[in-house]
């Protein structure tokens, strides 16, 4: 159930990132369960990321910010399973939240497919791509759509982490293109 | 009996006398130190303390402030209110670390030298301290 629950806020925090501006247009206002699922599902998607990157890459500061994000993105997951336990919500599974654990299943497969040689700047680019998502996401979607005052809170606190993952990305990503 | 009450008074008053000299002694040199021209009580206080405690807090992915100015010797104190764990790097040659900061936790060090700093789990946060 623990486990179910983490799964659910990482794909609705991704979810939330990444869709919300075309989901938004297309779709009623998030619940609140909605919007733990999206914000979860999220950051599970960046984790797999960072996973891939740990098996693929000997490139030391690729390793090293796959390292912090796959340690932070599980820190938001954890105070996320807290809020939502504490306030007893259960993350709801929704179409946004679906979408992120597609694309997020692509974006895995296209990352395993590629060589020694590709893999690294592969990877430093959909994270700045998935990082800028998540961020208009968040920020756009889910800030205005929650409705409890502490997943609000939540998730604003989260924005800064998430500008400076994507900060870091794109510095490793300009290393590659001196390369 | 007469006599006895009488050296029994001579005693209860040279033990009057003799106690009430001590603890007037004793009063005396903190009234001159308050009095004394030119100096006040603060000023004696700021004399006397030492190294100071600076204290910078860690939130939003940034260090507040991220400039100090402090004295060889003073301590500073970087309390992490983040809501992931964060570390404390020398940037220019890693002359020190504090290791990983998990959330909610503090580490201090003292300063003796001036440094550009970072957090080398997240490295476009940075700070420095100047020692004046």
């Amino acid at each position: 159930m623990k486990q179910f629950r983490k799964v659910i806020a990482a794909a609705i925090v991704y979810s939330v990132i990444l869709a919300a501006p075309v989901s938004a247009q297309k779709t009623s206002k998030l619940t609140d369960p909605e919007i733990a699922s999206a914000a979860v599902v999220a950051n599970q998607g960046d984790i797999g990321f960072a996973k891939i990157a740990k098996q693929k890459s000997k490139n030391a500061d690729v390793l090293k910010f796959a390292e912090t994000m796959a340690t932070d993105h599980q820190s938001v997951i954890d105070q996320a399973v807290a809020l939502v336990t504490k306030l007893k919500v259960t993350p709801k599974d929704n179409a946004f939240s679906r979408k992120l654990t597609s694309d997020a299943a692509k974006t895995r497969k296209m990352l395993q497919s590629k060589s020694a040689k590709t893999f690294d700047k592969a990877y430093i680019d959909n994270e700045v791509a998935y990082h800028k998502g998540v961020i208009a996401a968040v920020e756009n979607v889910l800030i205005p759509q929650a409705s409890n005052q502490e997943l609000k809170s939540l998730l604003q606190n989260v924005v800064p982490t998430l500008k400076a993952h994507l900060e870091h990305a794109q510095m490793v990503q300009k290393m590659f293109s001196k390369k | 009996m007469i006599s006895f009450f009488i050296l029994k008074w001579r005693g209860i008053i040279f033990t009057y006398l003799f106690l009430s000299f001590f603890l007037f002694g004793c009063t005396r040199p903190e009234d001159n130190a308050i009095n004394e021209p030119g100096k006040n009580p603060s000023a004696i206080d700021s004399e006397k303390s030492g190294p100071e405690l600076h204290t910078i807090e860690i939130s939003e992915m940034k260090f507040h402030p991220d400039q100090i100015n402090v004295h060889k010797g003073d301590t500073v104190i970087w309390k992490n209110n983040d809501i992931v764990a964060h570390c404390i790097t020398e940037e220019n040659t890693k002359a020190w670390t504090s290791s990983k900061v998990p959330a909610g936790a503090s580490w201090k060090m003292v300063v003796n030298t001036s440094a550009n700093y970072f957090c080398a789990i997240h490295q476009v946060m940075k700070g420095k301290i100047t020692v004046e």
